[in-house]
């Protein structure tokens, strides 16, 4: 974790002289006072909600006869009442983890509620609505109380709706619903925003790049591909540029955007390579994968640590891949693994000179 | 994670609370309402059925059902199968025949108008492949569970082999269907209540 990292380089720093103890000893307390620090009791409580709230689902799934429909359906409104307004009630306290638990167990709780009516009215085959309406009521409840963890549950909830639809539709294109995939990522990184949890941008992003996996799933096409590998690529520069660094709302997204546009340009990348296996366009492609990993280098290589790994492993591979193709069908197979054990020591280098080169090139770099 | 900004005074929170509460207690209401009124005041049809047992993990034990008029002949339909393909759904008038039981008289990709001692049933959206897919559509009209409680969905299953299960429905204006009983050899073996 970053305050494991965090306390050793201060002493380290403190060791040589750079800071005085005092100083180390005030940083890492104002870290720990920071309301985003990692806090094992918060994560309890959170766990502890989602279990009730899996508990309140499963007694709703079974006991079927034991309880009174009515009586249930009373029950769970109730405890939707009881839950919401006892989280405003932690809240004016300033009980944060306790309000956050009420929230979440108060979003499930609407999901055991409609599958309870579902019961009661023997539905069927409305899932996807209802994984749509359990969605904007989380997101609605997540704007309300300005809540991270109610975030994360939409977040979560969105990629159940996503899997609904697939479910639903058997993986094909039906009009226009496929949208709101994107919709409801675009929301999620609303809420990420308005409530500060930044780590649940990740969910949008995923679900996002999950989406444009499916898209190509369902339309193998070549078009398609170059269009990932040219719009991730294109993203990744834009959001990657030193001017467009200084805009806030690029600032503020964190890592992540570079890392998952240029996560779609490889994922394109790969997807032409699978297209196009032979003569002058094959050629072309690897020199422009190799081109694209060491621009990414460039451009994110010393802050982003995952750009960074992506663009590295990205061009090793590429260079594997180059060789085996190009070389291997001359070879014969002892003469191949002495190749590649030559082949892999000179990629290593080249990498090794790459890194080396962006370290030293980097201090002139910084803004 | 940070959370939650504090500044904010606490009658906020209780607005907040009472909103997403009432929001979602609004939604139960609907669905639940909606449903109670086509039991109420809808168009009565029997239906003739085959049920299977798997299980789902939240809803608890119910059988599937699945009918005659599931299957819907293209000779039935009314306009034909439209050109394109896609999202669609259809329109299906039944009629009591032999043994009460409803069939399918005519079908139709457009809403069809109502008629005295018919019932226009509305099925939920299915993807077309346009005319030049088989003599038969198969639909779902939402009707097709049937929850029953914990552990006898096997004893329903059993019940089939030796009588007819059959399931009576109410029909809404719209054509939204709602399951009312579910009938081992014309008795009822549940009750339903309204709500």
């Amino acid at each position: 974790m970053y305050r494991g990292r965090l306390e050793r380089d201060l002493s380290v720093w403190v060791e040589k002289g750079l800071l005085p103890e005092a100083t180390a000893g005030a940083l890492l307390s104002e870290y720990d006072a920071r309301p985003a620090s990692f806090s094992l009791g918060k994560v309890l409580m959170i766990l502890a909600a989602i279990l009730l709230g899996a508990a309140i689902l499963l007694v709703i799934a079974s006991n079927w006869e034991a309880i009174p429909r009515l009586v249930r359906l009373a029950v769970i409104l109730a405890a939707i009442w009881t839950v919401h307004l006892g989280a405003a009630a932690m809240l004016r306290r300033g009980a944060i983890a306790a309000a956050s638990g009420l929230l979440v167990i108060g979003t499930l709780s609407f999901g055991g509620a409609i599958s309870l009516v579902g019961q009661m009215y023997q539905l069927s085959g409305d899932e996807l609505t209802v994984m749509y309406l359990w969605f904007a009521i989380a997101a609605v409840s997540a704007v309300l109380f300005r809540s991270g963890v109610v975030a994360a549950v939409a977040g979560f909830l969105s990629w159940g709706s996503f899997a609904a639809y697939l479910n639903t539709y058997d993986t094909r294109w039906v009009g226009l619903e496929p949208w709101i995939v994107p919709l409801m990522a675009a929301v999620v990184i609303g809420l990420v925003r308005f409530t500060g949890a930044d780590r649940v941008r990740h969910l949008a992003y995923l679900l996002l790049v999950g989406w444009l996996a499916w898209l190509y799933a369902v339309n193998e096409n070549f078009w398609l591909a170059l269009g990932y590998a040219v719009g991730g690529m294109l993203a990744f520069v834009l959001v990657s540029l030193p001017l467009s660094r200084r805009s806030t709302l690029i600032r503020t997204a964190g890592s992540a955007p570079a890392f998952y546009t240029f996560l779609v340009a490889m994922i394109g990348l790969f997807l032409l390579h699978v297209e196009l296996e032979h003569g002058w366009q094959f050629i072309t492609l690897a020199l422009v994968t190799l081109g694209a990993a060491v621009l990414a280098i460039a451009l994110q290589g010393r802050d982003n640590g995952a750009v960074r790994y992506l663009a590295y492993t990205a061009f090793a591979v590429e260079m594997l891949y180059l060789a085996s193709v190009t070389v291997g069908s001359i070879l014969g197979t002892s003469s191949l693994f002495l190749f590649s054990g030559l082949f892999v020591a000179a990629v290593a280098w080249i990498v090794i000179r790459l890194e080396r080169r962006f370290a030293m090139r980097n201090p002139e770099a910084t803004r | 994670m940070s959370i939650f900004t504090r500044q904010n005074s606490g009658r906020r929170y209780v607005v907040a609370a009472i909103i997403v509460a009432a929001l979602q207690t609004a939604v139960l209401g609907y669905v639940i309402e909606s449903r109670a009124s086509i039991l109420r005041s809808g168009a009565d049809a029997l239906l003739k059925t085959a049920p299977v047992d798997p299980r789902d993990f939240l809803r608890g034990d119910y059988v599937v059902l699945n009918y005659d008029i599931s299957s819907v002949p293209v000779g039935s339909i009314v306009g034909g199968v439209p050109q394109d393909q896609g999202k669609k759904s259809l329109w299906v008038r039944l009629k009591p025949g032999e043994g009460g039981f409803s069939g399918i008289v005519e079908s139709s990709f457009e809403r069809l108008p109502e008629q005295p001692g018919t019932v226009v049933l509305h099925s939920r959206p299915f993807y077309s492949y346009g005319p030049n897919s088989a003599d038969h559509i198969r639909v779902e009209y939402g009707i097709e569970r049937y929850y029953v409680p914990e552990g006898q969905g096997t004893a329903l299953e059993k019940a089939r082999q030796g009588g007819d299960v059959s399931i009576a429905i109410r029909v809404g204006s719209d054509g939204t269907a709602q399951i009312r009983s579910l009938l081992v050899d014309g008795k009822p073996a549940y009750d339903e209540p309204l709500y």
